[in-house]
């Protein structure tokens, strides 16, 4: 574990975020990435999203500070992360992508970490500012957001060992396939749902007789 | 047992004395709901407004039950007209309340008796002459105020009415100029105009249909036979009319989405409403649901009040929303029900000596509503705000805080008193309660401004001094390093 969160993991973690073609190729090939950082990473994700919705300034913020929920934000994001990981990697299994779980999981959640600091300076620097400056908070956020995608696109080409043509087809694929996944688990829990209620009507059915 | 007889007698006094102490008037004790919506469309209860100040009837005046009156109007002399729609008659009543002043049921046409068909809608111009939209004769009837006929407007003719086409006013309202607007019962196209001299002369505020990108889709799909069949998309008619003091209209219509219900249409029939920060000048705000009860508000008729303020009168949920020159809302109250002060079937709704007066058709009654301390001090402040007295207002918001703390209006009427006083910090803070981001942001500009003039100077020494010394020590740290090199390397060349 405490491997997992090595100084030498740190360390790639930033090399990474400045080098991620390089960064991702030795990833894949020499597990010099840790899948607890990306974890972890998205957490810090999910945190630094529900305090920018909480305490954004109010002349940026179109959200009512009582209304969010950071546990549930969190659970909501580690839901689509788990549904993007399963999601990509069922796709690109099947479509000679040579990247393992571990490394999928690894470039989604790194990718996730520009956006970390994006939005904590953004939070801050929206303190700050008049309504007429609000462009240069949306620009900051607005450069996190793209530095995120391109880190998290470069990440899973580079794993998966692809053109960004291919890329762009299996991420396409990689959402129909987690609506797929969310159907059936739907139509699961469903049913599951009518059998537990079936033995409970039994259940009730006979403490009602005896 | 004697002590027994002693603590009832006792408790019976208290019981007594209880009974005869003064009953503050509180939103409870109204019968129906007083809320507004907050900056995030949150629902807060406020103090009443308004609260139930009696009724004037048929039967109070002594003139006989109304039967289903469809309009009321108020004239500038401060009587007050009722269409008394089924029974064919006009009814003013004195500016008491008390006491008919006389019925208009016939007039002199031609040198015969001449009566009306279901008058349903009633004006008096700022001229003094009253104008009745008689429904079933087909015309409007302009009479002086003692009842003798002026003129008749009847068969308006033009190449834009569609052939056929058969005139029967609804509401009429009257501007400084004797202009007549007129709402036709089906007439899609807009607000009837009629000239001075009664001549019709086109159309005004015509509602444009609204098709969504799925209706226009299925539009180009369907085929010439399939298009026949659908229904067609028409525009909503207007429910109700008022004119304020510059002669801009004010028109309401029943909007399926409840975002707008009201348009307030300038000498060119345009509508130039504000909507207020929510978008939103279609009354309540949450309107989702199932059931009779669910749905947008269904606005039958507005009143201007002066000073930018103007209410509507709902009859989905019987509810009055009153809003100021900028579309925010200042306060709702009403309701459905049988109780005094609550409706069934609201159809007008008029200002008359400050208090609202809501005319239900169903019931036969006018309600009237006075308003509370709450009420007149929000009306107030709105109004000296309007007039550019934002200063004025300043003890009228602060009553308000202490009657209703989370008033936002009242919040950011104080912060602005702040702004324009020069007190940057207080001002942050009010208009933050407020939630007004525009004013909050020109506080903040120049709070900010403030603290860097005053700070500056020191910043910038703390800076100058922090940069000679950085490049001090690191030239100091070159020079022992390249001492220390000499070192090593001499002692190299000597080892």
């Amino acid at each position: 574990m405490r491997a997992a969160f090595g100084k030498e993991k740190w360390r790639y973690l930033l090399y990474t975020m400045t080098h991620p073609v390089d960064g991702f190729y030795w990833i894949r090939h020499q597990d010099r990435g840790s899948v607890p950082l990306a974890v972890l990473l998205v957490i810090c994700f999910s945190l630094c999203f529900s305090i920018n919705r909480i305490s954004a300034n109010f002349i940026v913020n179109d959200v009512e500070p009582a209304s969010v929920d950071s546990l549930q934000e969190l659970s909501g994001v580690l839901l689509l992360y788990v549904l993007l990981c399963v999601g990509n990697w069922s796709i690109t299994c099947l479509m000679n992508g040579s990247g393992r779980m571990k490394d999928i999981a690894i470039a989604i959640g790194y990718g996730c970490a520009p956006m970390i600091p994006a939005l904590l300076i953004a939070t801050v620097f929206s303190q700050f500012i008049t309504v007429e400056e609000g462009a240069f908070y949306y620009l900051i956020i607005g450069l996190g957001v793209a530095y995120a995608v391109i880190v998290m696109l470069l990440g899973i080409r580079q794993v998966h060992d692809y053109t960004m043509g291919k890329t762009l087809v299996t991420l396409f694929l990689t959402f129909v396939a987690i609506l797929f996944i969310l159907f059936v688990s739907l139509l699961l829990i469903d049913l599951i749902g009518q059998v537990y209620n079936f033995f409970r009507s039994i259940y009730t059915e006979l403490v009602f007789r005896m | 047992m004697k002590f027994l007889k002693k603590l009832s007698s006792l408790l019976l006094a208290a019981l007594m004395l209880a009974a005869c102490l003064p009953v503050q008037a509180l939103a409870d004790d109204v019968p129906y709901q007083t809320y507004n919506y907050d900056y995030w469309e949150e629902i807060v209860q406020i103090p009443a407004p308004y609260v139930p100040d009696g009724a004037i009837s048929g039967v109070s005046l002594n003139c006989g039950t109304f039967a289903s009156p469809q309009d009321i109007c108020v004239a500038p002399n401060g009587d007050l007209y009722i269409a008394d729609t089924g029974h064919n008659r006009i009814v003013v009543v004195d500016g008491t309340g008390r006491k008919v002043e006389r019925i208009i049921d016939s007039f002199e046409n031609e040198g015969e008796t001449d009566t009306f068909n279901a008058p349903t809608g009633v004006c008096v111009s700022e001229n003094e002459r009253l104008y009745v939209a008689d429904r079933e004769n087909q015309r409007i009837v302009v009479l002086e105020l003692d009842g003798t006929l002026d003129h008749i407007v009847r068969d308006p003719q033009s190449d834009v009415l569609p052939a056929g086409f058969v005139f029967k006013p609804l509401k009429i309202s009257v501007d400084y100029a004797d202009r007549i607007y007129c709402i036709a019962q089906n007439m899609f196209q807009g607000i009837l105009v009629f000239e001075t001299d009664g001549q019709f002369s086109g159309f005004f505020g015509t509602i444009n249909v609204q098709l969504t990108l799925w209706e226009k889709f299925w539009k180009k799909v369907a085929t010439k036979e399939e298009r026949q069949n659908q229904t067609l998309y028409i525009a909503t008619e207007f429910t109700g009319m008022d004119i304020d003091e510059s002669g801009f209209v004010y028109a309401t219509n029943i909007d399926e989405n409840g975002l707008q219900g009201v348009r307030r249409l300038n000498p060119r029939g345009e509508d130039v409403i504000k909507k207020g920060r929510n978008e939103n000048v279609g009354g309540d705000l949450w309107i989702n649901g199932s059931g009779a009860y669910a749905g947008p508000s269904q606005i039958t008729d507005v009143v201007y009040r002066g000073e930018g303020i103007f209410s509507l009168l709902d009859r989905k949920r019987g509810r009055v929303f009153t809003y100021d020159h900028e579309g925010n809302l200042l306060y709702i109250f009403g309701g459905l029900g049988t109780q005094e002060g609550t409706f069934t079937t609201p159809v007008a709704i008029e200002q008359w000596n400050g208090e609202l007066l809501v005319l239900d058709a169903t019931r036969a009654e006018i309600y009237r509503f006075s308003p509370t301390e709450y009420g007149s001090l929000i009306n107030q402040a709105v109004a000296l705000r309007y007039d550019g007295d934002e200063a004025l207002a300043v003890p009228l918001w602060e009553r308000v805080l202490e009657l209703d703390e989370n008033n936002e209006l009242a919040c950011s009427g104080i912060g602005k008193a702040y702004l324009s006083a020069g007190d940057n910090k207080a001002a942050m803070k009010y208009l933050k309660l407020g939630m007004n981001r525009d004013y909050y942001s020109v506080a903040f500009k120049r709070y900010r401004s403030e603290i860097l003039r005053a700070h500056l100077g020191q910043a910038l020494t703390v800076l100058g001094v922090v940069i000679v010394a950085a490049v001090a020590v690191t030239k100091l740290r070159d020079r022992f390093k390249a001492k220390g090199r000499g070192k090593k390397e001499k002692g190299g060349v000597s080892g």
